[in-house]
């Protein structure tokens, strides 16, 4: 019985250097030795053929008996050291996780397009729809149909930019062309009621010139965010409740609005807004000049003249107006001192926002 | 304006609390800008009541008093005078008081006994000459009251912001109108009353034997009147009318002018008064004409300048000094009142508001009576307020008024346009649905009638039938009425709502946002949105070296030579902002802008307003890091954005053209190309020419593009059409072929894509490789990717070596490529 005898050895002697086998190419070493092409215990089965026929059945048992025990131990102790190692390659591959990480750089949005987003999403909500118009206009859209008299000061060389018109009209008024820099976006609306089906709910962002030398509180370039609002039975309560509703979601919930009194041309009644001053919260400090109140925006109902002008009956429809200066807000939100940063692509400004 | 709430408190009782009274003003539409306490000369000098009064006890004439001067303990204070006595009321000087001549109050002792304060006699206080003891006040004079407000000698001056439609608020009595349709209270309107003082001179000569008044155009001056007052005495004004005029910002000048300055504050009349004599003629008559200046004429105005006039300017004339005013606006300096002048011809009129407002904007001269004029004066009512202002003359200069023969006001009147009072309908029902609010109808009744208008009952129900005064010549329409209502009733008593109209969606146009997809994507490129001004140089396109169509839309007004011209293309302005940054040391510098650009033609009226995305790229997109090397921007950079905006925008058959230098001078020649999607022309993307770069001091290489919006909102596709995911394996086969430098990339892909046939999928370049020695001189090798895929097997290696041998030989004979 030499050779069962010899695969208790050479099975003992394989479990014990599988046991003693510190790394998964060592124990390889060991598979191959034992179980691989030219293995020992491979050896036995081969050699099965040459074994006694009445041994045959003892050996082959034993042989197999040895493989299993050899693979089972191959397994476990394979399980073992791939865990080892696992955790060894996960304790090697350990950083430094303050180190800065490998981001795309992305780029930003400049501070006044953030604002006029967030205020059209505001307006999108309530169902407005947002347009847009021409940056030069003449001067009916920009003055005449807004109701504003020929000979408003605003209309006057000193306020607006004018541009040469090469058609060779002349102009009207002495010394000035009827082509001009917009100087506010309320064009926009005229075209809207002139072009659009009733009822209207529009808002128009966009720039507006004004000639104003530029300064820490003054750019010539601006922008402005209007609105209009033309439908059956619109009251003032309505310009009221839009307008805190609006005021609130830009500036926050706890702001208060008030409503002055005010002239404007478009609208009438016309008033300003003013917002609770945020940084005293209505006690009055310098930022609001001791009033408590910062003005924000002017307002009014359309006046029936502007609505007959583009051909609305002013009997059955009513409307309001509003426009604010978003350079204004966003100035007020963010406290930025100096309005020309605004424009001078200063990347340590720009990338603030 | 300015308004003196003691002045307007002789015609209205103003509410006590200044504050609520200032926000009162700002709500109800009058802003206040300022609010001015004058009267402080007075600190510290109190009413003080005399509890206890010992004589000194070293000196025989001296007492010693103790003052109770409303602090919680009275003051011991050493007094001289004879008629003090215990019991009485008097002005004390307290400790820190300082009195007329710098006199400063101290404690003190006198004869060895301390003495906290003064007891003042009148004069000591500088109102008056009575010296002979202290001022024994009544008996109610409240204890501790500063003497100041008891002798209501404080006063407070409000700085008003009128707003351009209420010319009636621009003086004392219509601003105590709006304070009594404010609060509903009653006023006193003192002009009848003034006018009625004057006395009409039955012996002097008739004022219309003297003068003589000719409107030539009845548009520019729809009333004047003329009126003289002779044998005058021009001097210095009385104390209260200097007062009356220096508490609201006014120089007083002489009582004849100092008159004519009152009454236009008083009644928002402007008056001008000219000496008489100067304007008479040989025949001693004043011929006054009110016409347009002739082209070319010059008049010294009062304040000394010399006006050159247009015939847009209405002047006062004779015919024989020419002009001798700028009507509504100013006086002539050679016809005004001086010392010398003993006769006045007294000016009341009214001229056309806008005619007068461009005179004072086109001269730069705007004066108080041009504000009231270009706003609006009252032509009703002028005969009283110039009786008030002649009768006010008699009184503080003497003389006597004229009479005239043809009417009993004493005046020369020419009043060619009469304004009619306008009669409204205010429908209160309507108006409350407008306002959203139930406003009563007594209310609106009483507060128009406190305006000024008549209110009676109207047709229909609830209708009332309104006159409105001529006063108020905003007030045109039914609308007008309302604002008044509303303003007075007060904003923010009305209720917030928010409409609640059918019909409605909010939304965006296609053109925003395909918009909105260009900035998401150029910001995820890593570029940061900037501004810069629309305005530019007229040689910035020069400079650039741009070709542009059309010419540059000129400004007629620009603030400086800098910004004379509307931007023809945004890059001048990013160059600018890449050079900005870089003088600060900012050297990695990505910002692009959307903005428009403008340009005309002749024979245009309205400019082409074109809308442009414009981006620069200088630098490298980051610093070196740990883990991150620093690459420099080149051409690539700024083509792979411009690839992300095709694959976001779904633009359909995007290439790049080389861009000659004849086509782009403002690029660098090799490094220019031109983006097309389809047949339409997209835009360009180069490294900007390095001499275009230095001329706007930006350092070389800046890497720049410009798109046309419009042309990227005319290709962009909303959507790509669904392809099925691949579900058979593909087969990679690099290739490199060596080509002579002239063969572009895309041709190499035209090349491939013809001869791949349907099973060729994907061609990725993944080298370019340049070696002499290896590849020969003037040859590259481009080393490509291909794949290969059928969509409905899995491909043989004959297959695949078949479509790629067929590839290599159709390429080779194209291009002349030798594989490698």
């Amino acid at each position: 019985m030499a050779i069962t005898e010899e695969l208790l050895g050479l099975r003992e002697q394989t479990l014990a250097a599988i046991e003693a086998a510190e790394t998964s190419a060592a124990l390889e070493q060991v598979r191959v030795a034992v179980l691989g092409k030219a293995g020992s215990l491979t050896g036995y089965l081969r050699s099965m053929g040459q074994i006694p026929k009445e041994e045959r059945a003892e050996v082959g048992k034993a042989v197999n008996e040895a493989r299993v025990a050899v693979e089972e131990a191959l397994a476990a102790r394979k399980a073992v050291l791939d865990a080892a190692e696992l955790e060894a390659a996960i304790d090697a591959a350990a950083v430094d996780v303050t180190l800065p990480g490998r981001a795309q750089q992305m780029g930003t949005r400049h501070l006044i397009n953030r604002m006029i987003d967030e205020i059209s999403e505001i307006f999108l909500g309530l169902g407005y729809t947002v347009a847009t118009g021409p940056e030069v206009e003449t001067d009916y859209y920009n003055f005449t149909a807004l109701n504003a008299p020929a000979d408003h000061p605003s209309r006057s060389m000193q306020d607006t930019f004018y541009v040469h018109d090469l058609s060779g009209d002349s102009s009207r008024v002495r010394g000035e062309s009827d082509v001009l820099l917009r100087t506010q976006t309320s064009g926009v609306q005229v075209h809207v009621m002139e072009d659009q089906d009733l009822p209207i709910y529009i808002i128009s962002p966009g720039k507006v010139y004004r000639r104003d030398v530029a300064d820490p509180t003054h750019l010539p370039q601006f922008h402005q965010v209007e609105g209009l609002v033309i439908d059956e039975g619109i009251t003032f309560g309505d310009l009221k409740g839009t307008l805190d509703y609006v005021c609130k979601q830009i500036f926050g919930p706890d702001r208060k609005t008030r409503f002055r009194a005010h002239f404007f041309p478009f609208t009438e009644p016309s008033a300003e807004a003013d917002v609770s001053c945020g940084v005293c919260g209505g006690e009055g400090c310098r930022v609001c000049k001791g009033t408590g109140w910062i003005e924000i925006l002017g307002c009014g109902m359309v006046d029936p003249n502007v609505l007959a002008m583009s051909g609305i009956d002013p009997e059955k429809y009513s409307g309001f107006a509003f426009g604010f200066g978003v350079e204004r807000v966003a100035c007020l939100k963010y406290n930025v001192p100096d309005l020309r940063m605004l424009l001078e692509g200063d990347m340590r400004f720009l990338r603030q926002f | 304006m300015k308004i003196s709430l003691k002045w307007l408190s002789d015609y209205i009782d103003v509410p006590v609390d200044v504050k609520a009274l200032c926000d009162r003003l700002d709500l109800t539409g009058t802003g206040v800008e300022g609010v001015e306490t004058l009267g402080g000369a007075f600190d510290g000098v109190v009413v003080g009541y005399v509890e206890e009064c010992e004589v000194h006890p070293d000196s025989d004439h001296m007492h010693v008093v103790k003052v109770n001067v409303g602090a919680e303990e009275p003051v011991q204070i050493v007094c001289g005078a004879p008629n003090i006595a215990a019991g009485i009321k008097l002005p004390v000087a307290t400790i820190g008081a300082v009195l007329p001549g710098d006199f400063k109050i101290k404690k003190s002792k006198l004869r060895g006994v301390t003495s906290c304060g003064m007891c003042c006699s009148q004069r000591e206080l500088g109102m008056g000459n009575n010296h002979d003891g202290i001022w024994i006040l009544p008996d109610d004079a409240p204890v501790g009251m500063p003497i100041a407000e008891y002798l209501k000698m404080t006063d407070t001056v409000l700085d008003l912001e009128i707003t351009p439609n209420r010319p009636d608020c621009l003086s004392v009595t219509g601003f105590a109108r709006e304070v009594g349709a404010m609060y509903q209270l009653d006023w006193n309107n003192p002009l009848e009353a003034m006018a009625a003082k004057m006395e009409l001179d039955e012996n002097a000569a008739p004022v219309d034997s003297e003068v003589s008044v000719t409107i030539d155009d009845a548009k520019r001056c729809p009333r004047y009147t003329a009126r003289i007052i002779r044998d005058c005495k021009i001097g210095p004004s009385p104390d209260w009318l200097v007062e009356r005029l220096t508490a609201i910002g006014q120089r007083p000048i002489n009582n004849i002018v100092d008159v004519t300055n009152y009454i236009l504050f008083l009644f928002g009349q402007p008056l001008h008064a000219f000496d008489l004599d100067k304007l008479k003629n040989a025949e001693g008559k004043a011929n006054v004409v009110v016409r347009a200046a002739y082209e070319g004429e010059k008049l010294v105005t009062l304040d000394g300048e010399e006006r050159a006039l247009t015939p847009d300017m209405t002047v006062i004339a004779t015919p024989e000094l020419g002009a001798v005013a700028l009507a509504g606006v100013m006086g002539g300096l050679d016809t005004e009142v001086t010392d010398a002048t003993t006769s006045i011809l007294l000016e009341a009129a009214t001229f056309e508001a806008g005619r007068t407002s461009r005179t004072s904007r086109n001269l730069g001269l705007i004066s108080e009576s041009s504000m009231r004029y270009e706003r609006g004066v009252d032509d009703h009512g002028i005969e009283l307020r110039s009786a008030a202002a002649a009768a006010l003359m008699v009184e503080v200069a003497g003389g006597t008024v004229s009479y005239a023969e043809v009417n009993a006001e004493g005046i020369v009147d020419e009043w060619p346009v009469v304004s009619e009072p306008r009669s409204l309908s205010f429908r209160i029902d309507r108006f409350c649905a407008m306002m959203g609010a139930d406003i009563p109808s007594d209310y609106i009744t009483d507060v128009l009638v406190r305006l000024g208008c008549q209110v009676s009952a109207g047709e229909g129900d609830n209708v009332l039938s309104i006159v409105a005064p001529t006063f108020r010549p905003d007030l045109e329409r039914e609308i007008d009425l309302y604002e008044e209502v509303l303003r007075l009733w007060g904003m923010d008593r009305i209720p917030s709502t928010l409409p609640g109209g059918r019909m409605r969606v909010g939304a965006r146009s296609t053109e925003e946002l395909v918009a909105d997809k260009i900035n998401a994507t150029l910001r995820a490129c890593g570029l940061n949105e900037t501004m810069t001004y629309s305005f530019a140089e007229p040689s910035d396109i020069e400079r650039l070296r741009m070709n542009v169509e059309g010419l540059a839309v000129e400004l007629m007004n620009p603030l400086n030579a800098d910004q004379s011209v509307m931007r023809q293309s945004i890059i001048p302005g990013l160059l600018r902002s890449v050079a900005y940054n870089q003088a600060r040391g900012v050297r990695n510098v990505q910002l692009y802008e959307i903005g428009m650009v403008f340009s005309t033609a002749e024979g245009r009226k309205k400019p082409k307003e074109r809308r442009k995305v414009a981006g620069v790229m200088a630098g490298a997109m980051n610093g070196a890091a740990w883990n991150q090397a620093s690459v420099p921007f080149d051409f690539f950079d700024g083509k792979g954005v411009l690839e992300s905006l095709a694959r976001e925008l779904a633009l359909p058959k995007v290439r790049f053209k080389a861009l000659s230098a004849d086509e782009a001078p403002h690029l660098q020649p090799g490094r220019a190309a031109e983006m097309l999607a389809g047949g339409t022309v997209i835009g360009w993307v180069g490294e900007v020419h390095p001499l275009a770069a230095d001329a706007f001091e930006a350092s070389a290489p800046v890497v720049a593009f410009e798109l046309d919006v419009a042309a990227l909102v005319k290709s962009a596709q909303a959507s790509r059409p669904y392809v099925d995911v691949p579900t058979f394996p593909a087969v990679s086969v690099d290739a490199a072929f060596v080509v002579s430098e002239d063969v572009t990339h895309e041709k190499m892909l035209q090349c491939m894509k013809s001869a791949g046939g349907k099973l060729l999928e994907d061609v990725q370049l993944f080298d370019v490789y340049r070696d002499e020695a290896r590849v020969g001189a003037g040859k590259k090798s481009m080393a490509y990717a291909l794949t290969y895929r059928a969509p409905d097997r899995t491909l043989t290696s004959e297959e695949v070596e078949k479509a790629h041998a067929r590839l290599v030989q159709k390429v080779s004979a194209a291009t002349g490529a030798e594989l490698r």
